[in-house]
């Protein structure tokens, strides 16, 4: 059977990251995504050839538009009229400008589901804000709240908003899809990328409100929930420096867990005082429990510790990185879940892609197109799209246009 | 309530993994049941809390039906809920789930989508391996891109590898729903929480694959704020924290630099130079960090914004709810509990036909009244 969206029309005017990985989600469940793209806007991150737009433009296919040429813009304006979804994250109003912003589309594509993902959502004092997700981070209490009390802030080492913002996005376009479905009719939707960053402190958020309790930054351990060890620990190194170390996390959520814990640590002196056998008790033994724990771990191979504990029922896992994901993790490698794509790019040579992870029953998503150059898809979009043929297509390309 | 699910019908089985997941489909107005045994859904034990109510259940099982259910005693009351279901969500540690075989359950209706939000997927030597959201973390590749040098490898705040496993799961009962609509079958979906916080490391995995076109190493080691471009860090002001870029225009930023008289050499010819282009970051950078000393957090972060310079006040959580934009959109959001009313995060997108809004939150109701109440027939 087909993948779930399949036929699913998505005008994708997206960049960077968090655009981009919404309409990867949606291209890989099989919508037909179309990205535009220029030439002139082609560079850095935007650039087909950068490996940032590598990870995060699979499965689309590539129209190039020059919006400075009118014959483009208007192009642009029919295939508004036939999309189900149109999004971008541009500033405010650069759609507008080129004439196919919600109002105007809206006209002549009454169903059309039109998504703006801006950094701060349309309005307020901080709506035409500059940022990235390393700003949506910090503004959003995510720096602060990640990070080791005492010392300068940390926050989260990747762009963790940026990925969020664009799955938010995707469960908004499937919901409007739905309610589509009741009305007939489209709409806007409005994301703020700051706002989906705080909504994740929720919970605190709620205890400041309500206790007036206003959370700080607690390393690895849990704010607001009892357990010890809660931690990660270093075992035997593989190298040399930062990198050549070797972690594990250890999170003993119940007693159970931690008497779990001491059998495979071996009944240690230190572990065995009954002060230990409840939560608060290792809790006002913290430092002490995480010094003994690590005291163990130092003399022992991460993997072949993980799956003692694992056997004995003690929550472990190794601190795996980008080489341990494709080398080391045997879940990944059994679903093949990082993989070369089968076409080999004629300008980049051998790509890779993650998959999916969804895995649907009757509508499986096993294809991985690679990404596309700059209006390498013309052809094939302004056919099915607008059936164009393809000498028309030709001569608009030799005269400089849709590039 | 008037989202865009509303004519959606849900019951939600979730565990920690995958309940922000039936939050986000809730709050967009789908009708969720969430059943419970009668001594209560264990993640209503979980901090923090407000008096003897766990708030992050409140923000967890917001928009809600609650109900109770004592099995195996109901067994066929929670059958017979389940087969009314357009769509399931579960988890292995979820109300009900060791006790229902899910795939047979779909055979035998062939209209429902189940979706199955698991630590590892099915298969595979880790598959009933433990893990809580730090351990999922740490395999899935998040914890060891997160951390100084000289702290341990570390996990994000809260819940953040579950809420992005719960946000896959949204798309996947979504997306399987839309299948649904087109052809009338319904199917079993699984989603891997590895899975998911694999897909969502940024640059970790561009790294390993295209370290040599870029010139890098494979792995990045821990290091602070400093993004992996070098080009975004956070420096301390004199009252805070500001992350700090001379991106996305760096004749920009230098020119602000002159106009303080704190440009020193970057003024150099050389360093408009492509070969000169790292030198020039690290200057930079070297620069803004003692400049930022001088200066206090916000009114550098608004000047810089003025600037259209991407600078971001690293903001303590206590001034959270006194945020000028978030007030401007009126953004906080209460919530009606059965005592009284909590105020906490509002809507993560806003629709223009079909408004995203929180529903009462109560307590769990016996499964009868709720049958009786949303007019689905109970099985004698």
């Amino acid at each position: 059977m087909s993948r779930p969206l399949e036929g699913l029309r998505v005008l994708d005017f997206t960049h960077v990251l968090a655009g981009p990985f919404a309409t990867r989600c949606l291209a890989d469940m099989g919508a037909d995504v179309v990205k535009i793209n220029s030439v002139k806007r082609a560079i850095g991150a935007n650039d087909p050839l950068h490996p940032y737009y590598l990870m995060w433009n699979r499965n689309k296919r590539a129209l190039g538009l020059d919006m400075t040429h009118d014959e483009d813009r208007r192009l642009c304006q029919s295939l508004c009229e036939q999309a189900d979804v149109v999004i971008d994250n541009f500033s405010v109003g650069v759609l507008d400008r080129w004439g196919i912003g919600f109002e105007k589309v809206k006209e002549s594509n009454p169903g059309v589901i039109y998504i703006q993902m801006s950094g701060m959502g349309e309005g307020g004092p901080w709506s035409n804000f500059v940022t990235y997700a390393p700003t949506i981070h910090a503004l959003a209490g995510l720096t602060y709240l990640t990070s080791v009390s005492g010392r300068e802030d940390i926050g989260i080492g990747f762009s963790y908003n940026d990925h969020q913002a664009g799955l938010h996005a995707a469960v908004a376009i499937l919901a409007a899809l739905e309610a589509r479905r009741d009305t007939g009719a489209g709409q806007h939707i409005d994301v703020s990328q700051f706002e989906v960053g705080v909504n994740f402190a929720g919970p605190s958020l709620m205890d400041l409100f309500a206790n007036g309790r206003a959370a700080e930054p607690t390393a690895n351990e849990l704010p607001y929930d009892d357990a010890c060890p809660h931690n990660c620990y270093q075992g035997l190194p593989k190298g040399e420096g930062t990198l050549g170390e070797r972690w594990i996390a250890i999170a003993c959520m119940t007693d159970s867990q931690w008497q779990a814990l001491k059998s495979v640590m071996g009944h240690p002196e230190w572990a065995e005082t009954a002060d230990f056998d409840s939560v608060a008790g290792r809790l006002a033994a913290r430092a002490e429990i995480d010094a003994g724990v690590a005291g163990f771990t130092a003399n022992h191979e991460v993997y072949d510790l993980m799956a003692r504990c694992q056997a004995a029922g003690v929550p472990a896992g190794v601190v795996q990185d980008g080489e341990d994901l494709n080398t080391r993790d045997p879940q990944l490698a059994l679903y093949q879940f990082l993989h070369k794509i089968e076409d080999v790019s004629p300008l980049l040579g051998q790509t890779w892609a993650d998959r999916l992870p969804i895995r649907f029953s009757q509508t499986p998503c096993n294809i991985y197109e690679r990404t596309k150059a700059v209006g390498e898809d013309n052809v094939s979009v302004l056919g099915d799209w607008l059936g164009m043929d393809e000498a028309a297509v030709r001569k608009a390309e030799s005269e400089g246009r849709l590039q | 309530m008037s989202g865009p699910l509303s004519n959606v019908r849900i019951i939600d089985l979730t565990d920690e993994k995958s309940i922000y997941g039936a939050k986000l489909l809730a709050d967009l107005g789908a009708d969720v049941v969430r059943p419970e045994p009668p001594a209560g859904d264990p993640l209503r034990r979980r901090g923090p809390f407000k008096d003897e109510q766990s708030l992050w259940h409140i923000f967890f099982a917001s928009s809600r039906r609650f109900v109770c259910i004592d099995l195996p005693e109901d067994q066929s009351l929670f059958h017979n809920l389940l087969t009314k279901a357009d769509l399931i969500l579960t988890g292995p540690e979820g109300f009900g789930v060791a006790e229902t075989d899910f795939d047979a359950l779909q055979a035998d209706y062939p209209g429902l989508v189940v979706v199955d939000v698991r630590s590892f997927g099915r298969e595979g030597p880790w598959k009933d391996y433990l893990a809580p959201d730090l351990v999922a973390g740490a395999l899935g590749g998040a914890v060891a891109t997160t951390g100084d040098a000289d702290t341990p490898p570390l996990k994000s705040f809260g819940e953040l590898n579950f809420m992005v496993s719960g946000a896959y799961a949204g798309i996947a009962g979504l997306a399987g729903l839309y299948a649904k609509r087109r052809n009338g079958a319904g199917q079993v979906v699984d989603v891997s929480v590895h899975e998911s916080i694999a897909s969502c490391l940024e640059h970790v995995l561009m790294f390993y694959w295209y370290h040599e076109q870029m010139m890098r190493e494979p792995v990045l080691p821990r290091r602070g704020s400093l993004h992996w471009s070098n080009a975004y860090v956070v420096f301390q002001a004199l009252d805070g924290g500001v992350m700090v870029t001379p991106t996305p225009d760096f004749d920009r930023q230098l020119a602000w630099l002159i106009e303080e008289g704190v440009q020193e050499d970057l003024i150099d010819p050389k360093y408009d130079l492509p070969e000169h282009l790292v030198e020039r970051i690290m200057k930079t950078m070297d620069i803004l960090k003692r400049w930022v000393a001088t200066k206090e957090a916000e009114p550098l972060f608004l000047e810089a914004q003025a600037r259209h310079s991407p600078y971001g006040w690293v903001i303590p959580l206590a001034q959270m709810a006194e945020n000028e934009q978030l007030r401007a959109r009126d953004w906080f959001t209460q919530v009606a509990t059965e005592t009284e009313s909590v105020k906490g995060p509002g809507a993560p997108y806003h629709f223009s036909q079909t408004p995203w809004a929180l529903g009462d939150y109560g307590e769990a109701h016996p499964i009868s009244d709720v049958m009786e109440d949303i007019g689905w027939e109970v099985a004698s």
